[in-house]
Protein backbone atom coordinates (compact mmCIF):
# COMPACT_ATOMS: atom_id res chain seq x y z
CA UNK A 1 0.00 0.00 0.00
CA UNK A 2 0.82 3.57 -0.30
CA UNK A 3 2.94 4.08 2.85
CA UNK A 4 2.34 7.96 2.66
CA UNK A 5 -1.73 7.10 2.32
CA UNK A 6 -1.82 4.08 4.99
CA UNK A 7 0.39 6.80 7.32
CA UNK A 8 -2.12 10.20 7.24
CA UNK A 9 -5.20 7.31 7.34
CA UNK A 10 -3.70 5.99 10.71
CA UNK A 11 -3.57 9.78 12.01
CA UNK A 12 -7.12 10.05 11.46
CA UNK A 13 -7.90 7.29 12.89
CA UNK A 14 -5.92 7.61 15.52
CA UNK A 15 -7.31 11.36 16.49
CA UNK A 16 -4.13 13.12 17.32
CA UNK A 17 -5.28 17.10 16.66
CA UNK A 18 -1.86 17.95 16.28
CA UNK A 19 -1.02 15.86 13.12
CA UNK A 20 -4.26 16.32 11.76
CA UNK A 21 -3.56 19.03 9.53
CA UNK A 22 -0.46 17.22 7.92
CA UNK A 23 -2.53 13.76 7.17
CA UNK A 24 -5.45 15.92 5.72
CA UNK A 25 -2.27 17.67 3.85
CA UNK A 26 -1.14 14.36 3.24
CA UNK A 27 -4.35 13.05 1.79
CA UNK A 28 -5.22 16.06 -0.23
CA UNK A 29 -1.26 15.63 -2.25
CA UNK A 30 -1.96 11.55 -2.30
CA UNK A 31 -5.30 11.87 -3.84
CA UNK A 32 -4.88 14.97 -6.36
CA UNK A 33 -1.57 13.28 -7.83
CA UNK A 34 -3.44 10.04 -8.57
CA UNK A 35 -6.34 12.18 -9.80
CA UNK A 36 -4.00 14.16 -12.24
CA UNK A 37 -2.19 10.91 -13.22
CA UNK A 38 -5.59 9.68 -14.30
CA UNK A 39 -7.44 12.08 -15.23
CA UNK A 40 -4.54 14.21 -16.86
CA UNK A 41 -5.77 17.96 -16.05
CA UNK A 42 -6.14 20.08 -12.61
CA UNK A 43 -9.98 20.46 -12.33
CA UNK A 44 -10.70 16.43 -12.29
CA UNK A 45 -7.77 16.14 -9.70
CA UNK A 46 -8.61 18.89 -8.01
CA UNK A 47 -12.98 17.91 -8.19
CA UNK A 48 -11.65 14.28 -7.68
CA UNK A 49 -9.51 15.08 -4.43
CA UNK A 50 -12.16 17.05 -3.02
CA UNK A 51 -15.12 14.74 -3.25
CA UNK A 52 -12.99 11.46 -2.42
CA UNK A 53 -12.04 12.88 0.66
CA UNK A 54 -15.50 14.79 1.57
CA UNK A 55 -16.49 10.91 1.43
CA UNK A 56 -14.05 9.87 3.54
CA UNK A 57 -15.05 11.80 5.87
CA UNK A 58 -18.54 10.59 6.11
CA UNK A 59 -16.80 7.02 5.97
CA UNK A 60 -13.54 7.33 8.73
CA UNK A 61 -15.38 4.99 11.41
CA UNK A 62 -16.61 2.13 9.01
CA UNK A 63 -13.55 0.53 8.47
CA UNK A 64 -11.53 -1.64 10.89
CA UNK A 65 -7.98 -0.62 9.45
CA UNK A 66 -5.98 2.07 7.75
CA UNK A 67 -5.21 -0.62 5.16
CA UNK A 68 -9.28 -1.31 4.25
CA UNK A 69 -9.82 2.49 4.19
CA UNK A 70 -7.19 2.84 1.71
CA UNK A 71 -8.53 0.39 -0.15
CA UNK A 72 -11.61 2.13 -0.14
CA UNK A 73 -10.13 5.37 -0.56
CA UNK A 74 -8.59 4.57 -3.93
CA UNK A 75 -11.68 2.82 -5.02
CA UNK A 76 -13.68 6.26 -4.48
CA UNK A 77 -10.83 7.92 -6.30
CA UNK A 78 -10.82 6.16 -9.62
CA UNK A 79 -14.51 6.27 -9.80
CA UNK A 80 -14.64 9.92 -9.05
CA UNK A 81 -11.76 10.19 -12.24
CA UNK A 82 -14.23 8.20 -14.41
CA UNK A 83 -17.53 10.36 -13.49
CA UNK A 84 -15.36 13.79 -14.18
CA UNK A 85 -16.51 15.89 -16.32
CA UNK A 86 -13.83 15.28 -18.90
CA UNK A 87 -14.33 11.91 -19.35
CA UNK A 88 -14.51 11.87 -23.13
CA UNK A 89 -10.61 12.43 -22.95
CA UNK A 90 -9.82 9.30 -21.95
CA UNK A 91 -8.61 6.64 -24.90
CA UNK A 92 -11.20 4.16 -25.77
CA UNK A 93 -11.82 1.17 -24.06
CA UNK A 94 -9.65 -1.18 -25.52
CA UNK A 95 -7.69 -4.45 -25.58
CA UNK A 96 -4.30 -3.95 -26.02
CA UNK A 97 -2.68 -7.16 -27.84
CA UNK A 98 0.81 -9.07 -26.13
CA UNK A 99 1.15 -9.44 -30.10
CA UNK A 100 0.88 -6.12 -30.92
CA UNK A 101 3.22 -4.98 -28.28
CA UNK A 102 6.52 -7.44 -28.66
CA UNK A 103 8.81 -5.85 -30.94
CA UNK A 104 10.37 -7.76 -33.89
CA UNK A 105 13.74 -8.32 -33.60
CA UNK A 106 14.45 -9.41 -36.68
CA UNK A 107 13.07 -6.26 -38.55
CA UNK A 108 14.28 -4.15 -35.80
CA UNK A 109 16.97 -1.51 -36.12
CA UNK A 110 20.25 -2.06 -33.94
CA UNK A 111 19.19 0.71 -31.98
CA UNK A 112 16.37 -1.66 -30.79
CA UNK A 113 18.79 -4.62 -29.55
CA UNK A 114 20.71 -1.64 -26.76
CA UNK A 115 20.04 -0.76 -23.48
CA UNK A 116 18.81 2.95 -23.37
CA UNK A 117 21.82 5.43 -22.24
CA UNK A 118 19.37 7.42 -19.91
CA UNK A 119 18.62 6.83 -16.23
CA UNK A 120 15.14 6.61 -15.11
CA UNK A 121 15.57 9.91 -12.84
CA UNK A 122 17.22 11.37 -16.37
CA UNK A 123 13.50 10.49 -18.05
CA UNK A 124 11.75 12.22 -15.47
CA UNK A 125 14.17 15.20 -15.21
CA UNK A 126 14.55 16.05 -19.16
CA UNK A 127 10.94 18.15 -19.98
CA UNK A 128 10.85 16.26 -23.06
CA UNK A 129 11.32 12.70 -21.72
CA UNK A 130 9.01 13.37 -19.22
CA UNK A 131 6.25 14.50 -21.37
CA UNK A 132 6.44 11.93 -23.57
CA UNK A 133 6.27 9.24 -20.70
CA UNK A 134 2.99 11.15 -19.14
CA UNK A 135 1.10 11.00 -22.71
CA UNK A 136 2.27 7.37 -23.37
CA UNK A 137 0.17 6.99 -19.68
CA UNK A 138 -2.26 9.26 -20.30
CA UNK A 139 -2.78 7.14 -24.11
CA UNK A 140 -3.40 3.97 -22.45
CA UNK A 141 -7.10 2.62 -22.28
CA UNK A 142 -8.01 3.61 -18.85
CA UNK A 143 -8.73 0.22 -17.78
CA UNK A 144 -4.95 -0.53 -18.50
CA UNK A 145 -3.92 3.18 -17.38
CA UNK A 146 -5.66 2.42 -13.74
CA UNK A 147 -3.55 -0.91 -13.40
CA UNK A 148 -0.12 0.72 -13.95
CA UNK A 149 -1.12 3.88 -11.80
CA UNK A 150 -2.29 1.87 -8.77
CA UNK A 151 0.71 -0.79 -8.84
CA UNK A 152 3.91 1.48 -10.21
CA UNK A 153 3.26 4.60 -9.10
CA UNK A 154 1.16 4.50 -5.99
CA UNK A 155 2.85 1.28 -5.09
CA UNK A 156 -0.37 -0.92 -4.23
CA UNK A 157 0.49 -4.69 -4.43
CA UNK A 158 -1.16 -7.01 -7.07
CA UNK A 159 -3.97 -7.73 -4.53
CA UNK A 160 -4.65 -4.73 -3.37
CA UNK A 161 -4.77 -3.50 -7.12
CA UNK A 162 -7.10 -6.23 -7.74
CA UNK A 163 -9.63 -5.40 -4.55
CA UNK A 164 -9.15 -1.66 -5.94
CA UNK A 165 -10.27 -2.50 -9.04
CA UNK A 166 -12.62 -5.45 -8.57
CA UNK A 167 -10.73 -7.51 -11.17
CA UNK A 168 -8.93 -10.93 -10.52
CA UNK A 169 -4.81 -10.64 -9.55
CA UNK A 170 -3.97 -12.82 -13.18
CA UNK A 171 -5.77 -9.93 -15.11
CA UNK A 172 -3.85 -7.41 -12.91
CA UNK A 173 -0.65 -8.84 -13.93
CA UNK A 174 -1.68 -9.09 -17.56
CA UNK A 175 -2.50 -5.72 -18.00
CA UNK A 176 0.56 -4.60 -16.31
CA UNK A 177 3.08 -6.04 -18.24
CA UNK A 178 0.65 -4.86 -21.12
CA UNK A 179 0.40 -1.38 -19.94
CA UNK A 180 4.38 -1.11 -19.01
CA UNK A 181 5.31 -2.55 -22.33
CA UNK A 182 2.94 0.05 -24.01
CA UNK A 183 4.71 3.33 -22.35
CA UNK A 184 8.17 1.16 -22.79
CA UNK A 185 7.67 1.38 -26.52
CA UNK A 186 6.28 4.68 -26.53
CA UNK A 187 9.83 6.03 -25.02
CA UNK A 188 11.63 3.64 -27.08
CA UNK A 189 10.35 5.44 -30.01
CA UNK A 190 10.90 8.57 -29.28
CA UNK A 191 14.74 7.90 -28.13
CA UNK A 192 15.02 6.24 -31.31
CA UNK A 193 13.34 9.80 -32.87
CA UNK A 194 15.48 12.21 -31.07
CA UNK B 1 11.14 -11.00 -31.09
CA UNK B 2 9.61 -13.51 -33.65
CA UNK B 3 11.59 -16.34 -32.22
CA UNK B 4 8.56 -18.43 -29.94
CA UNK B 5 11.30 -18.82 -26.82
CA UNK B 6 11.43 -14.99 -27.14
CA UNK B 7 7.85 -14.44 -26.93
CA UNK B 8 7.16 -16.20 -24.05
CA UNK B 9 10.15 -14.17 -22.25
CA UNK B 10 8.61 -11.45 -23.58
CA UNK B 11 4.96 -12.34 -21.71
CA UNK B 12 7.03 -12.84 -18.53
CA UNK B 13 9.12 -10.25 -17.97
CA UNK B 14 7.12 -8.11 -15.53
CA UNK B 15 6.02 -11.14 -13.15
CA UNK B 16 9.89 -12.31 -13.46
CA UNK B 17 11.00 -8.24 -12.53
CA UNK B 18 7.78 -7.98 -9.84
CA UNK B 19 9.20 -11.33 -8.13
CA UNK B 20 6.34 -12.48 -8.79
CA UNK B 21 7.49 -15.54 -11.21
CA UNK B 22 8.35 -19.20 -9.74
CA UNK B 23 12.05 -20.04 -8.83
CA UNK B 24 12.00 -22.68 -12.11
CA UNK B 25 10.65 -19.80 -14.58
CA UNK B 26 13.23 -17.28 -13.32
CA UNK B 27 16.04 -19.52 -14.15
CA UNK B 28 15.19 -20.28 -17.71
CA UNK B 29 14.02 -16.84 -18.68
CA UNK B 30 17.87 -15.95 -16.77
CA UNK B 31 19.25 -18.68 -19.20
CA UNK B 32 17.40 -17.12 -21.76
CA UNK B 33 18.71 -13.72 -21.47
CA UNK B 34 22.41 -14.80 -21.50
CA UNK B 35 22.31 -15.34 -24.92
CA UNK B 36 19.64 -12.81 -26.02
CA UNK B 37 20.83 -9.27 -26.18
CA UNK B 38 17.31 -7.88 -27.63
CA UNK B 39 15.61 -9.63 -25.10
CA UNK B 40 18.19 -8.49 -22.31
CA UNK B 41 17.92 -4.89 -23.81
CA UNK B 42 14.08 -5.32 -23.85
CA UNK B 43 14.09 -6.10 -19.99
CA UNK B 44 16.71 -3.47 -19.22
CA UNK B 45 14.78 -0.59 -20.77
CA UNK B 46 11.59 -2.24 -19.39
CA UNK B 47 13.37 -1.76 -16.02
CA UNK B 48 14.08 2.13 -16.79
CA UNK B 49 10.41 2.55 -18.09
CA UNK B 50 8.90 1.14 -14.49
CA UNK B 51 11.56 3.14 -12.46
CA UNK B 52 10.55 6.42 -14.31
CA UNK B 53 6.86 5.73 -13.74
CA UNK B 54 8.13 5.53 -9.65
CA UNK B 55 9.78 8.52 -9.86
CA UNK B 56 7.39 10.90 -11.38
CA UNK B 57 6.08 13.40 -9.23
CA UNK B 58 2.60 16.04 -9.96
CA UNK B 59 3.97 19.13 -9.15
CA UNK B 60 1.94 22.53 -7.96
CA UNK B 61 -0.96 20.09 -5.51
CA UNK B 62 -3.61 23.12 -4.25
CA UNK B 63 -3.71 22.97 -0.61
CA UNK B 64 -7.31 21.21 0.49
CA UNK B 65 -10.46 23.26 0.06
CA UNK B 66 -11.50 24.57 3.58
CA UNK B 67 -15.08 22.68 3.40
CA UNK B 68 -12.72 19.32 2.97
CA UNK B 69 -10.74 19.84 5.99
CA UNK B 70 -13.41 21.33 7.85
CA UNK B 71 -15.22 17.83 7.30
CA UNK B 72 -12.39 16.45 8.17
CA UNK B 73 -11.72 17.80 11.09
CA UNK B 74 -14.89 17.57 12.22
CA UNK B 75 -15.08 13.51 11.45
CA UNK B 76 -12.09 13.12 13.26
CA UNK B 77 -12.61 15.02 16.76
CA UNK B 78 -16.48 13.87 16.70
CA UNK B 79 -15.19 9.85 16.37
Amino acid sequence: MNAQVEQALEILRGGDPQALDRAIESLQGAVYSFGMKVCGNPHDAEDTAQETLIRLARSLKDFPDARALAVWLYKVAKTQCLMSRRKSKFAPAEMLSLDALMPDHGAASPAASKSWAITPEEVVLHRESRARLEEAVLALPKSYRLVLILRDMEQLNTREVAEVLEISEETVKMRLHRARAFVRNALEKYFREA
Amino acid sequence: MTDRRCKQIFAALSEYLDGELPVKNCRELERHLKDCKPCLAYLENLKTTIQACRDLRVSKIPRPAARVRAALRKAVLER
